[in-house]
């Protein structure tokens, strides 16, 4: 395909999904092959409106981040993997979107998985639950009992007590103690 | 003067001013005045330009304020552990064009770079705050809707301002920069009452994000140059950008500062991470979509701005923090647009009230 014919799909594709003109613009403002590319993976993966905007623009932020071409960035074994990949278009889909953001967050995501496996690792009981920050927002973990009796009130915090130096390992990782 | 104008409009009242006779001498010859009654107009974003906010800063307009100049710090806020600072606006809009800037958000609406002639009614209302709380001390500063000295060599009132606060025992200036414009400080004696301050950011910062500003180096040589003229100096780490091998370049950049000027010769040291509302990163973004710094790890945190995640950000200031604390002279720190439970996590105990704050950074 040439240039005209692959802006032409990418135009068809925007009003098949009723993207928005600015979106439909900063995909058109693309170097040709990331145009290309991007078409390429939004036709094989069957993204959706929202999936699309927000694959355009983490790809956006990737390829300033990274001096890459947004073609550069779906170019990545990672990326390569889940567009031809097995599984159906919307659980490739999101992993897509999960990638991306692992590319745009890499400091955030390892973060999260590490505090997450310190809050597995804490193998707490039932009734109790830590909520980690959204996106590590903010320096706050909050912890929460669910209880029915004083009994069950009594083992929980029990529980809890045993948990306070991991939840305090926790809570300085929060606080970027590493 | 480093920076272009396009136009100079001078509101009707001011046309004798001295001000307006200092900036109209100073000019350029080609660069077109006009005289103005309102000068609201002129502030105003350029219909049609490509970029009005940019447009808006190479245009000089002279005018009356008609509000008070001394405000408190418009950052302020009670989620936040603040620093007590007072801003005297003296003017409006910088001509040098950070892509983080506040500005960009701030004055959208009215991006012109203004100053107002009537800025010595600025020394009633400070003589006024004085009187009224009589003991206290208060550090005041020019810096946070305009540079201090960017445009001093065509206005000069950094020579204004330093006679007055040198004979005003409770009143400390600030003078806050990102030039190394200093020319008119050199010949003055501020008596120990006028501070200096640097935003320092590292090379990699300054490059990708810091337009038509001094580079660091620069900054600190400056710094070192007014101290021997008398000056206290300060350096606000602010923002700070987490971006990838921030750490390293942030504490070589204190290292060149310390080797510079000696850490018991600096009066206080700010940080702050990058900060931005969704509008200012739209804005932002949309003027200078190429700079890496503004796509960083940011995420919305809860007081509606984006910041770098929470474990990074602080993770930084600590370390900042530690290799301060080891410059062997305890130099006095704060955050800006923290919470009190940061400065905790970050300098080991709770921060003083902004008023102590303030008082302890205006006495030095």
């Amino acid at each position: 395909m040439n240039v005209d014919e692959i802006d032409a799909q990418i135009r068809m594709l925007a009003a098949g999904r009723r993207l928005p003109p600015s979106h439909l613009a900063r995909w058109l403002a693309m170097d040709p092959a990331s145009r290309a590319a991007f078409l390429d993976i939004a036709n094989v993966i069957r993204l959706r409106t929202g999936q699309l905007m927000t694959a355009l623009e983490t790809l956006e932020e990737i390829a300033v981040r990274e001096h890459l071409t947004i073609a550069g960035v779906l170019d990545r074994a990672e990326i390569r993997r889940i567009a031809g990949g097995p599984g159906s278009a919307p659980s490739r889909a999101s992993a897509l979107l999960e990638a991306l953001r692992t590319l745009r967050y890499p400091r955030l995501k390892k973060m999260e998985e590490q505090i997450r496996s310190e809050v597995s690792a804490l193998k707490l009981p039932r009734g109790i639950s830590v909520v980690l920050p959204k996106e590590l927002g903010s320096d706050e973990l909050t912890v929460s009992l669910r209880v029915r009796s004083a009994a069950e009130l009594a083992r929980l915090l029990e529980a809890l007590d045993r948990s306070r130096p991991g939840l305090a390992r926790i809570i300085d990782m929060l606080g970027g103690k590493t | 003067m480093k920076f272009d104008l396009d136009a100079v409009f001078v509101e009707h009242g001011c046309a004798g001013s001295a001000l307006a006779t200092r900036v109209l001498r100073a000019l350029a010859r080609d660069v077109p005045v006009t005289y103005v009654a309102d000068a609201r107009e002129a502030t105003r974003p350029a219909s049609g330009a490509r970029d009005p906010f940019g447009s808006g800063k190479r245009r000089t307009v002279i005018a009356r304020r008609k509000t008070p100049f001394l405000k408190p710090c418009h950052a302020g806020s009670p989620r936040f552990a603040c620093c007590g600072y007072l801003v005297l606006t003296l003017a409006s809009n910088c001509p040098m064009d950070c892509s983080y800037c506040f500005l960009q958000e701030y004055l959208a609406d009215n991006p012109a770079f203004q100053v107002y002639a009537n800025f010595t009614d600025s020394f009633d209302e400070l003589d006024r705050l004085i009187d009224n709380a009589r003991g206290r001390s208060f550090r005041v500063g020019t810096g946070e809707l305009a540079d201090s000295l960017a445009f001093d060599s065509i206005t000069s009132i950094s020579r204004d301002l330093i006679d007055f606060f040198a004979s005003r025992e409770n009143l400390t200036l600030e003078l806050k920069t990102k030039t190394d414009e200093i020319e008119n400080l050199l010949g003055l004696d501020p008596r120990g009452r006028v501070l200096v301050s640097w935003t320092l950011s590292p090379d990699a910062v300054y490059r990708s994000s810091e337009h038509l500003t001094a580079s660091p180096a620069a900054r600190i040589a400056a710094a070192r140059a007014v101290l021997e003229a008398g000056y206290r100096v300060a350096f606000h780490f602010d923002p700070l950008i987490a971006y990838p091998g921030a750490e390293r370049d942030y504490l070589l950049l204190i290292d060149e500062l310390l080797d510079t000027v000696a850490p018991k010769q600096i009066s206080f040291i700010s940080m702050g991470g990058l900060r931005m509302t969704p509008r200012l990163r739209g804005a932002a973004r949309s003027r200078f979509p190429g700079d890496p710094m503004l796509c960083g790890e940011d995420v919305l945190a809860s007081d509606g701005r984006f910041r770098t995640f929470t474990p990074l950000r602080l993770n930084l200031y600590r370390t900042l923090a530690e290799r301060l604390r080891k410059a062997g002279v305890e130099i006095p720190a704060y955050l800006c647009m923290e919470p009190a439970s940061v400065h905790e996590s970050v300098f080991g105990a709770a921060p003083s009230r902004p008023a102590t704050i303030g008082e302890r950074l205006a006495r030095g």
